[in-house]
């Protein structure tokens, strides 16, 4: 308890250390009650947090455990869970459809999260200008992310991507005899990739932020000199909102690792054709649901949290050469 | 100060405790009433199906209610695959419903996890009539002296065409023909009718099945695979030659249209599949369909056998009378075969085939098929199927698929397969 009863002065102007508003009003004990807080109130507190505590403790931390527990085990559902060491892991190498998974799971983080983020940025910067109707198309840009990982708005772009339907024929006037996607192994992984990338709304709000923090003073500044617009883009407005670039890198990526159900739903729930949205959750939950193990499925859970981290923390340890935040500033 | 902690703490114990006994009290509510002996008994159906079966089955129930005012049956229902998901969950958690519609690639992997009610004391006591069940249906879900299931009808595997386009291309199938006649009519309805003349049967277990009986082998033993890669490799090789060559739709577009059929959507001019699906045929297309022998390869014997649709109890029921009151209920009461038609395959029982007349052409097309199967004598007794067939059977039909659309050789699709079909076996 004590490392929080900092005293407001306590604080040296320009700390390094220290957080502004960590200390704040509000935030911390009463600055002169602290004695009052006895065992009574501790007691109060935790039983305020007492449904939480439960749900993690039952819902979250509990199953997580058995779950690793499982992931060393052979378990069916039905019988108990059988000690094999780290054989699951071991076939999960030696499986040709596990490498299938994480080859496709691969691709689709790799191009999606660039091209959505790309997009969020592109429409950010045209609604942070001051024109008419500028709300109207916030709402409307920022739409799809409400409905996008419905399972309606997955059906219906099952419908789009389909033979004869609006995209094949589109491709026909252009030029292109390709044919739908859906039933094209090497193109459908591309028509959820243009699923994701269509909710750009989400990162787009949080850019539009971002873009609104940046002072103006910068960019005069910056056109006194004889900067273009390239120039004032890749100088001025890149590094002032790389924080917020960094933070909508890592909700991205790791929210896309996670895709699950629009896989599930254009392919209509076969992952397929020829395993081609064969995402790792999609095959995950394939062997314990489906083909019950348990166990396998477990290891792949746990691998897959292993592999989120990984990339997370190269992503926070790349943060030192490209994020910028401003020192002391409020 | 901490007098006054002391107090909250008992009197928040006391209230724990208080909230904890109503819960207890709530729970007991619960049980007392679907258990007691006075009141009535609640049992739970599930069935996977479509939305039309969810109708009839709904209605059946009403009538059960009403003739059975002490039991209430409760109705769940999803599409096949989501059906087992859920319901191997449910049986893995002890709470699977109390009766459940059924099939044999199911009986030994659940008859394995001890899921499933043994029938045969509740026939012995009479809740269960065993009687008037056609061709001896009533063993068909007999394992090991356990009675693990009850027919609710009879289907068997069958050809359905397109009848305009085999009568624009010439064709007759008749009973006794052969792969060799099956595949020389492919090759004329693709060269004059502009049309694939099968769907694709490389991925349809039954099929397969046949195909391996009709040569002394089978898909399954009691207890593992009754086939090598010495048959399959050769039967995928050609597969895939008459998907390149246009004989079997094209892979990509079957693919797209699913679930409808590939045959009432126009892609081919027939496909194998069980003979009660061929109901959904005319609604689903635009053309007039019906159902052609199976091609054999001596001419003489076809390997068919009848399939069937079950209600099953599960083991850890309350009430195994009145499941087994509502099993003899759906088999034997002739409203029931009026409502439900064909949909489940022709009835099982002889007085619910005759309570159904068949007046639309499809329906009678099945009836015919039946009555011409059996007349054939070509019938012949089923394999239960090892735990894990249900695993084997999606396999066989993903890397079928898989190798139609050119992804994998025909060698390594067969190597994929039983290495998968062996884990499957080993994990069910």
């Amino acid at each position: 308890m004590t490392h929080i009863q900092i005293s407001p002065g306590a604080v040296a102007p320009g700390d390094g250390r220290s957080v502004p508003g960590r200390s704040g009003p509000g935030d911390g004990p009463p600055p002169n009650g602290a004695k009052g807080t006895g065992r009574g109130e501790n007691l109060a507190g935790y039983l305020f947090m007492s449904p939480w505590i439960a749900g993690f403790l039952f819902l979250i931390a509990g199953p997580m455990v058995f779950s690793l527990y499982l992931s060393f085990t052979e378990y069916n559902l039905f019988e108990a869970p059988r000690w094999i060491g780290l054989r699951n892991f071991t076939d999960m190498f030696a499986d040709p459809r596990w490498r299938q998974s994480v080859k496709v799971t691969s691709w689709y983080v790799l191009i999606g999260t660039p091209v959505k983020l790309a997009a969020a940025l592109a429409v950010a910067m045209l609604l942070a200008q001051k024109r008419w109707g500028q709300s109207f198309y916030r709402a409307a840009f920022y739409a799809p992310s409400l409905i996008g990982a419905s399972v309606s708005a997955a059906i219906v772009w099952r419908a789009l991507f389909s033979d004869d339907a609006i995209v094949d024929r589109t491709q026909k006037v252009l030029g292109f005899e390709a044919g739908g996607w859906i039933g094209d192994p090497e193109m459908i992984i591309y028509a959820l990739i243009a699923l994701t990338v269509w909710q750009f709304g989400a990162p787009m709000v949080i850019f539009l932020a971002g873009l609104k923090q940046v002072p103006q003073e910068l960019y005069e500044a910056a056109e006194m000199d004889g900067a273009g617009r390239r120039r004032k883009f890749f100088h001025i407005t890149l590094p002032m909102i790389s924080p917020v670039l960094f933070f909508n890198v890592l909700l991205e990526t790791i929210h896309s690792f996670q895709i699950f159900g629009s896989a599930y739903i254009v392919s209509n729930g076969s992952c397929g054709p020829a395993d081609a949205t064969l995402v790792y959750t999609c095959y995950l939950y394939e062997q314990g649901f489906v083909n019950s193990r348990m166990g396998f499925a477990s290891a792949m859970g746990w691998l897959l949290l292993v592999a989120v981290g990984l990339v997370t923390a190269v992503l926070f340890r790349s943060q030192k050469r490209w994020v910028h935040y401003e020192e002391g500033g409020r | 100060m901490s007098r006054n902690n002391g107090m909250d703490r008992r009197q928040l114990l006391k209230l724990a405790g208080l909230s904890a006994a109503g819960l207890g009290l709530t729970a007991a509510g619960c049980g007392s009433g679907s258990g007691g002996s006075g009141g009535p008994v609640t049992i739970r159906h599930a069935w996977w199906g479509a939305d039309d079966r969810a109708k009839k089955v709904q209605q059946c129930v009403g009538l059960f209610e009403k003739k059975h005012p002490k039991i209430k049956v409760k109705t769940d229902f999803q599409q096949y695959p989501d059906f087992w998901k859920k319901f191997n969950t449910q049986a893995a958690g002890g709470n699977p419903p109390d009766v459940i519609q059924n099939a044999v690639t199911f009986l030994r992997k659940y008859e394995a996890k001890n899921v499933l009610l043994d029938l045969g004391p509740q026939a012995e006591k009479g809740n269960l009539d065993l009687g008037g069940f056609r061709s001896g249906l009533e063993k068909f879900a007999e394992i090991d002296g356990k009675l693990l299931g009850v027919p609710v009808g009879s289907n068997s595997m069958a050809l359905v065409i397109d009848e305009k386009v085999y009568e624009k291309a010439g064709i007759t199938p008749e009973t006794g023909w052969t792969w060799d006649d099956w595949y020389a009519a492919l090759r004329k309805i693709k060269d004059g009718q502009k049309i694939a003349g099968d769907a694709g049967p490389y991925g349809v277990m039954y099929l397969y099945d046949l195909i391996l009986r009709q040569n002394g082998k089978a898909f399954f033993t009691e207890d593992g695979m009754g086939f090598g890669e010495a048959e399959l490799l050769p039967y995928w090789t050609e597969a895939l030659e008459r998907v390149e060559a246009g004989l079997y739709a094209d892979p990509g577009k079957v693919e797209q249209i699913k679930p409808a059929s590939a045959t009432a959507k126009g892609l081919s001019a027939g496909e194998f599949t069980w003979d009660n699906f061929s109901v959904r045929y005319s609604a689903e297309g635009s053309s007039s369909y019906g159902l052609a022998p199976i091609p054999s390869t001596d001419g003489k014997k076809t390997g068919q056998y009848l399939g069937s649709l079950m209600l099953s109890g599960t083991a850890r029921t309350e009430h195994p009378a009145e499941v087994a009151t509502f099993i003899s209920f759906m088999t034997h009461d002739p409203e029931v075969a009026r409502i439900m038609g064909y949909d489940r395959g022709v009835p099982a029982t002889t007085a619910q085939f005759e309570a159904f007349q068949p007046t639309d052409a499809p329906s009678k097309a099945i009836a015919a098929y039946e009555t011409s199967i059996a007349d054939a004598g070509v019938l012949e007794p089923i394999t239960p199927h090892p735990a894990g067939a249900d695993v084997i059977e999606a396999a066989f039909l993903r890397i079928g698929a898989d190798l139609a659309l050119g992804k994998t050789s025909p060698k390594d699709s067969v190597k994929q397969f039983f290495s998968e079909a062996k884990t499957a076996l080993a994990a069910n």
